[in-house]
């Protein structure tokens, strides 16, 4: 309780403090009401950080969620051959060092990498510069959220599936259903409490994006600020401006965020438990 | 007796291990390090050993620890703001510093301890490191700005690389150097790569043009004439002479770009000093046996030769105990400013020293084994004739930290005007809080 409390509650009840006070090097506080919360406002980093953040965790969404329930319901379906080995290829960038995947990341998106040979190869794209294009900053790091979270949502998934009972798909098998009509009318909706666990989750992860961004533009917003997330700004403020009271700010905001969508998620889970 | 004789022996010997013991505890005194560069820690424990040599009565113990360059300032940064857990001496890099002044400075001042060497050293390098009239911290390096040529391409494309005297003869060999070999449109070989996701090829073109960040009264003097035709020429290196391109992965510290150079895309580039221990570190022998070190073309006659990039102070803080900071204070100096530490900046780091008379010193000019076997410090030299000032002030990392991450990409990738560019860095940076004049 009290390590929670310390390590828990105080920061956030101090990040809330600074939130209101002037805070620009060591004992410079000074309290000015809510005039960090109109500088955040003001700044055209914080529009962009939270537009990207917000692009990023809709690009994420968009693949996070289709892509492992597919491939989940693939190998739980039994037509995979040594599907476990697939489950264990398929989690294991979840528990590569982020450090290392990084670098390789910055190989594989190089301008001669093999991304770009990939894409020549196949669809006879001219290469692009990924490590140098605003536009493709977040394209670039969505492609690597799907690479680690993949595995981890399949996870998520298959747990589900586990509970789905046997019954109801071989009921529906006599009766002529055919395996899309299995999937539609059987899989999907009682995955449902599983899939917005998973929505909620990639959310919440969306937002916090940090250290993917930081390691692989080296600590900043890659190429024009493409890749420039709400965490990332929160840091550069802190760390590099030393102003921990507009930092304060933009954290309250972005938890602020977070909190609303826990919101929906709780109330979501209400809905769900009164059906049950 | 001899039982007595032996007693008095152990005594003895007690006393005297323990007396020894003791003076040794007490004397060497204990100084703590952080560093984010390994060999600067090294560096810094030899003129340690130096020290002791040379002051035996007052011997220093000095354990450095190296960080990783992120972490290092954070924790420095977190350190000072509680007030508890921060080194006795610490390296901050030039686009930290003035992070570290907000607020109560929590450095300790080394005036006194610079003021015996002042006469000796190019006095602007203290400028970076200097807040409310008060030194601060103390470089390792000049870090004055040299042109890197690849010869073997220069000499490909029939150019001469001592024939390079001024930016007009550069743009013109580079020219002949820029070539569509394959000739599918897009050039394989360019005379230069500049960087859009880091300062160093711009901040020396500004500084070069008598431009910069800050002027020497603290005002920001990015919309300054000099600046703006700075960035224009910088844009028309790629865009109307298209003799340079943007360096791959943004900057000349990418893994992308020392492939580029390895390959030899790339024929030249300008970067401090420093950069030459990359070209055997992080690219090839082979490279770093066609290279060569020459001065920075100028624009004009009289006008600046070179300007000074990068740069890391060793400081103070404020956390040590108040018994040590006069020795701490006078071995920092004796570490970085006298005649024999800044041979062994050469010697040791490979670094171009900030004290004048040792260039001329047998030490720095031994052929190398790389670099076509010159003598590089005879062009490092030769560069040197009139040094750029480089101001700084409180919104230094700002200005950093807007350049690489919007200003010279919209500039270089998205073609954007320099006043344009200028004008929304000094938008952005009076959101923040900065004075920015007119």
């Amino acid at each position: 309780m009290i390590v929670f409390l310390v390590f828990k509650v105080y920061p956030v009840i101090l990040a809330v403090i600074m939130s209101f006070q002037n805070f620009q090097g060591v004992k410079s506080q000074e309290w000015v009401g809510l005039t960090n919360y109109q500088n955040v406002f003001e700044l055209v980093r914080f529009n962009q950080a939270l537009a990207n953040t917000t692009v990023y965790t809709i690009g994420t969404l968009l693949i996070l969620i289709p892509l492992p329930l597919i491939l989940a319901v693939l190998l739980d379906s039994g037509r995979v051959v040594q599907s476990t080995v697939f489950r264990t290829l398929i989690f294991l960038p979840a528990l590569t060092s982020l450090v290392v995947a990084g670098t390789v990341f910055r190989l594989i998106l190089a301008e001669d990498g093999f991304l770009n040979l990939l894409l020549s190869s196949t669809l006879g794209i001219r290469p692009l510069r990924w490590l140098e294009t605003a536009d493709l900053a977040l394209p670039s790091l969505i492609l690597v959220a799907t690479w680690r979270w993949t595995g981890i949502n399949i996870l998520y998934f298959n747990s589900g599936l586990v509970n789905i009972p046997r019954e109801l798909y071989e009921a529906a098998v006599i009766d002529g259903a055919s395996p899309l009509q299995l999937f539609w009318r059987i899989t999907l909706p009682l995955l449902r409490p599983t899939t917005l666990f998973v929505v909620v989750l990639s959310i919440i992860g969306g937002y916090q994006v940090f250290v993917e961004p930081f390691i692989i533009y080296n600590g900043g917003g890659g190429p024009g600020d493409g890749g420039l997330t709400m965490a990332l700004l929160i840091y550069r403020t802190a760390f590099t401006s030393f102003n921990f009271g507009t930092a304060a700010a933009m954290g309250v905001i972005l938890a602020a965020i977070i909190f609303v969508f826990s919101l929906i998620q709780f109330r979501y889970f209400g809905v769900f438990s009164r059906e049950d | 007796m001899s039982k007595r004789i032996s007693l008095l022996l152990l005594v003895a010997i007690l006393i005297g291990s323990f007396g020894f013991g003791v003076s040794v505890a007490q004397d060497a005194t204990d100084l703590s390090l952080w560093v984010f560069v390994d060999r600067h820690g090294l560096f810094m424990q030899q003129q340690a050993e130096r020290w002791n040599e040379v002051n035996p009565d007052r011997p220093i113990n000095l354990t450095y620890e190296q960080i990783e360059y992120t972490q290092m300032h954070d924790n420095l940064l977190a350190s000072l703001l509680v007030g508890a857990g921060a080194p006795d001496l610490a390296d901050v890099e030039i686009k930290k510093f003035a992070t570290f002044t907000k607020g109560d400075i929590q450095f300790v001042p080394l005036d006194d301890a610079i003021d015996p060497y002042r006469e000796d050293i190019i006095q602007s390098r203290l400028a970076p490191y200097t807040a409310g009239g008060h030194n601060y911290g103390i470089d390792y390096h000049l870090g004055s700005f040299v042109m890197y040529y690849n010869t073997a391409l220069l000499e490909a494309a029939g150019v001469d690389v001592n024939s390079i005297v001024t930016w007009d003869d550069y743009i013109e060999a580079g020219k002949k150097v820029t070539q569509d070999t394959d000739g599918d449109g897009t050039p394989d070989v360019y005379m230069a790569s500049i960087e859009t996701t880091d300062i160093f090829s711009t901040y020396a073109i500004m500084l070069m043009n008598g431009g910069g960040t800050y002027n020497a009264d603290g005002e920001i003097i990015l919309d300054s004439p000099e600046n703006v035709a700075a960035l224009q020429f910088m844009q028309d290196l790629v865009h109307v002479h298209g003799i340079a391109r943007a360096a791959s992965g943004g900057g000349h510290h990418s893994p992308d770009h020392f492939v580029d150079l390895t390959e030899g895309r790339i024929a030249s580039l300008w970067m401090p000093q420093w950069y030459m221990t990359r070209f055997p570190d992080n690219m090839s022998s082979t490279l770093a046996s066609v290279e060569v070190v020459r001065p920075m073309p100028i624009f004009e006659e009289g006008g600046y030769t070179t300007a000074m990039g990068g740069g890391t102070g060793t400081v103070i803080t404020n956390q040590i105990d108040e018994s040590k900071i006069e020795l701490a204070k006078e071995f920092l100096a004796f570490a970085k400013l006298t005649y024999e530490a800044n041979v062994a900046l050469w010697t040791d780091l490979g670094f171009d020293p900030m004290r004048v008379d040792v260039y001329d010193d047998e030490a720095l000019l031994i052929p190398m084994d790389d670099f076509m076997g010159e003598v590089p410090f005879t062009y490092i030299k030769a560069g040197l004739g009139n040094v750029a000032p480089e101001y700084t002030g409180p919104f230094y990392p700002e200005i950093a930290t807007i350049m690489q991450t919007t200003a010279l990409y919209d500039l270089i990738e998205n073609q954007k005007s320099p006043e344009e560019v200028i004008a929304a860095a000094l938008a952005e940076l009076q959101a923040m809080g900065a004075e920015v004049g007119g």
